[in-house]
Order: C-alpha cells, then structure tokens, then sequence
C-alpha cells in the first residue's frame, strides 16, 4: 500500500461516499447537533450544579461533588452505554431513540465538567471584588449578578468552548450506538469497501476542521472580548 | 436600652481555626472621630476593621451601629439572659451573690457548654434582645463604607459606574419610585465627587486604565457616594507606589477635617499623630494603648508600643 494508493482511495472514499451518498452532511450534522444538545444542555444543567454547590445547602454539596466526581472518573464510554440502557426503561411511555439516550448520556457527562468551569470561573474572580460590593451592602445576589458573574463569564467563556470541542471528539463514541453521526460512517463505509485506512483518514480530516475552525472561532471571540474589557 | 454610639465593639473575639486573632476587644467610636489603628502586622488591627462591618463574623462579642445590633447577641454581655439562664438559677439555689454567680458564669464560659440546656425561658430572653435590637448586616454596612488596601475596584465597570452601582442599587432595594430622576441625581452626585478629586475626565475610563492612587481615590468617593456615618479604611496606602501616597492622604486629611467619622488602620504614623484625634495600639488581639495622638506617640506607656514606636519612627 504506497501513500499514493492511500491518498487515490481517500479521494473516492471522500467523493463517492461523503458527497455522492451524503454522508458528510448527515454525519457533521449529527455530530454537531449531539454536541450541541449536550453543550446546550449541559451549560444549563452544569449552570446549576455549580449554583448547587456553592450554596450552603451541605447534603447538595455532597450530592453533586459525588455526581461531578464519578462522571469525570469513569469513562464515557461506560457513561453512555449505562444511558442507552437505563433511559428507556426510566422513560418507557417516551420511547426514546438511541440518539435520545445518547445525547442525554452525553448531557449528564457534559455538565458535570461544565459546573466545574463555572465554579472555577466564578472562584477565580478576585475575592476583593465580593468584598468591595458586600461591604457597600449590596446583597449576594447584586453582588453576584453586578459584579461578579460579568467577570466570571470572560473566564468561563474560552472553557466552554473548549469543552465544545472535546464534546465534538466525544460524539464519536456514540458509534458504537450506530446513531448516524461522523464516526458512524466508518462502519457503514467499511462494511461496503472493506477499505479501513483512508476512510478513517478521511473521518479525521472531516473531524479536524471542524475543531480546528471552532476553536480559530473561541480565539477570535476571546480577543474580541479582551478588547471591550 | 442602648446609648447612641456611632459604632460600638463590644467584646469581640475571632478565632481562624486553632488561630486567635482578637481576644476580646471593645471600643466605641463617636460622631466625628478620627480614629487610628496602629500595630504590627499580625495584631489584628485588620481583622478587627473587618469585623466592625462583618466581613469577618466574630467569634464572640457584638458589633452596634448607631445603636443597632449587627451582630447575633451574644448572651454574656446581657445579665437579663445570664439571669434567666438554668446554669444561672442553680448557682444562686446553691447560695452564691447575683454578681458573683455573673462573673463566675463570665469567668468560667459555663453559658456555651450548656446552650441547649439552657431552656426556654433563656432563648425567649436572646430572641428578645435580637428583635428589639437587630439590624439587617446590609443595611448596617450601608451605613458604614469600606476602603481596602487593594483599592478593589469592580473591574468590570467604569468609573462612573463603579461609584454608580450602590447608591442605583440601594434605590431599587428601597423601590424608589421614579428611579431615572433618581440615578440622574446620583449621577450628578457621583460627577461632582469626581470633579472634587479632579478626575472627572476620567468618567468612562475603566480601572485597569488608572494608577494606584487615582483607584484608591476613586475607591474612597465611591464609598462616599452611599453617604455613610462611618468610613473604615484597611491600610489605604499600603498598596501605593510612594509618589502617590500624599495624594491619598490629602484626601483623607480633607474628609476628616470635615468632620466625617473615620477609623483607619495604618502604617502611616505622620497622619495618625497629625489627623487622628485618638490612636488604638493593638498588640496580639488586644487593644493596648487607646488615647490621643501625643499621648500615644509621645509618652507610650506598653513597652510593646515603645519597641514598635522605635522600630517605625
């Protein structure tokens, strides 16, 4: 097999399967609406848990740092298939698709990273600020929504399309669930081809740019921002 | 059944864990005061600034603003709650004097290893003395604003906004009803408290854009700005390139000769024995020295003062 082999395949792989039979449009598709469910979802689930355990309330404390803790120390592999099991039987009158249950996996897994960047994001604002803005008596909530979540959001903003992007990888996962995202296409082109190296190629590159614009996109949203600071 | 001090310490302890950082302070602070705190680092002058305005909870003891509790109460400071207490009742059935049965109960710490046991009669007597007293922590601190040594600016405003922000706030807390004809009025406050300071050019400029002196400036007319009765002041020109102190001090020596009340912890020995009408010399938690500047300065009594006096003047 000679790079020129591989470079001819990936080409016809590339034209005859990902244009002719459209599956770069349903695959990207796929992949970023999961990932943009779970980032949706996840900011806003993550949002709360970050709110949940920075309130004095103890038992929720433990409560979510038992969630965060166990969904960043198990693998997310693990974290879907328990979701693409446990859903359909906690929701049976829903009957939820695969891609359901996948994105729902993906959501969980996402905000318990999420609430970290938010928690951290919120932690790294000077404490001076709280303090300045408790001691002129405005109340936690002003000084929260006032003072320091505006400072907090240029923290968290770059994280969160950071955690973006590593979902976009993490879809790939849902494969193994053949619910017809980016890395689904593998298996669909392989069965056909028997052709397994320049179509995994190919995958990468679609995957690469992808991420690569996204996070070309979070450089200049950075920069833009840092510029009306 | 309080006297109308300005701001009143009764008694505070903090403990940082295993750390003791006040062992039992107490001062008063009336209108018009210029009141410095000197000390070493470490004796808790800080900390008993920040207690005043409850950034830091006292461990023990009670803060009063203008004859308000902001504090929870603190049971041995109030004899009608010894006196109703079980611990209380049983020294007196065993014979012992009201006083004595006080200062032992005082002495002794005996109210806090029996809290629970002390019985309904002795929480009705702490609820009282809280409802009749109690005032809400930010209502109390509006009363009483803060300069810090690191300026703390809200980085994420401008000036105008910076000295903006509470007094808006407030209003809206208070549902003032026609709220634009209010923040124009604080807006042509917060100007012309800029234009006092010769900043008002500086209006829409945001803090990162400022030197230390000009934020420390701005810091204080901010503070200003909420028209407190009492200014607290945690090392102002301690974070200050040495240039600009002066412009800070002129400032503060311009709020006190108008008669604002001040308290002031500081390094700047100049302007507690030339501004300041008394001087508090904290050493280890404890207040050691409280008297007026020449007393303070020129005829210490601690010897843990006169080593520090030698060591700073």
């Amino acid at each position: 097999m000679t790079l020129g082999s591989i470079l001819h395949d990936m080409w016809d792989i590339f034209v005859k399967f990902y244009i002719g039979e459209g599956l770069l449009v349903t695959g990207v598709g796929y992949t970023l609406l999961l990932s943009a469910i779970a980032v949706f979802f996840g900011t806003i689930l993550g949002s709360l848990l970050a709110v949940g355990k920075m309130s004095r309330i103890k038992p929720l404390q433990y409560i979510i740092t038992a969630f965060v803790e166990i969904m960043r120390g198990t693998p997310a592999l693990l974290q879907l298939y328990i979701a693409y099991f446990i859903v359909p039987m906690m929701l049976t009158n829903l009957n939820p698709t695969p891609i359901a249950c996948v994105a729902i996996g993906l959501t969980l897994n996402s905000a318990a990273y999420v609430s970290e960047i938010i928690r951290s994001g919120i932690n790294a604002v000077d404490k001076g600020q709280t303090e300045a803005a408790r001691a002129l008596g405005l109340t936690s909530r002003t000084t929260m929504t006032k003072v320091v979540m505006p400072q907090a959001v240029r923290n968290i903003l770059p994280a969160l399309g950071n955690e973006f992007i590593t979902i976009i990888k993490e879809t790939s996962l849902a494969s193994n669930f053949f619910v017809g995202e980016l890395m689904t296409t593998y298996a669909i082109i392989k069965g056909v081809t028997f052709n397994t190296v320049p179509t995994l190629i190919d995958i990468g590159i679609i995957y690469f740019v992808m991420t690569f614009t996204l996070s070309k996109l979070i450089g200049v949203a950075e920069r833009r921002m840092k510029a009306g600071a | 059944m309080h006297d109308q001090n300005m701001l009143d310490v009764k008694n505070i302890y903090k403990n940082f864990g295993s750390l003791k950082v006040l062992k039992g302070v107490s001062t008063t602070v009336d209108k018009g005061e210029v009141i410095s705190v000197i000390g070493a680092s470490g004796s808790g002058k800080s900390t008993l600034l920040r207690c005043m305005n409850l950034l830091e909870e006292p461990t023990f003891g009670e803060v009063w603003i203008e004859g308000k509790l902001m504090t929870p109460v603190d049971p041995y400071l109030h004899y009608d709650v010894i006196r109703v207490s079980k611990t209380y009742k049983n020294l007196v059935a065993g014979g012992m004097e009201d006083t004595e049965a006080i200062m032992k109960i005082k002495a002794e710490d005996l109210l806090i290893e029996k809290h629970s046991a002390e019985g309904s009669e002795y929480k009705a007597m702490m609820d009282k003395i809280y409802r009749e007293n109690h005032i809400d922590t930010n209502l109390g601190r509006r009363k009483m604003s803060m300069v810090f040594q690191q300026f703390n600016l809200f980085n994420n405003l401008n000036v105008l906004d910076n000295i903006m922000l509470a007094p808006v706030e407030t209003a809206k807390y208070n549902k003032v009803k026609d709220l634009k004809a209010e923040k124009e009025k604080i807006e042509a406050q917060a100007m012309s408290l800029l234009k006092r300071i010769g900043l008002e050019d500086k209006a829409k400029v945001f803090p990162s854009k400022l030197s230390g002196g000009q934020k420390q400036r701005i810091a204080i007319v901010r503070s200003l700005a909420m028209n407190p009765d009492v200014m607290l002041f945690d090392e102002p020109t301690s974070a200050l390139d040495p240039e600009m102190i002066g412009e800070v001090l002129d400032l503060m020596k311009e709020l006190a000769s108008a008669g604002m009340t001040m308290v002031v912890v500081t390094h700047e020995m100049g302007f507690a024995r030339e501004v300041s009408n008394r001087v508090l010399f904290m050493d280890e938690g404890y207040i050691k020295e409280d008297g007026a500047p020449e007393k303070v300065f020129d005829d210490p009594q601690d010897p843990r003062l006169q080593d520090f006096l030698s060591k700073v003047l």
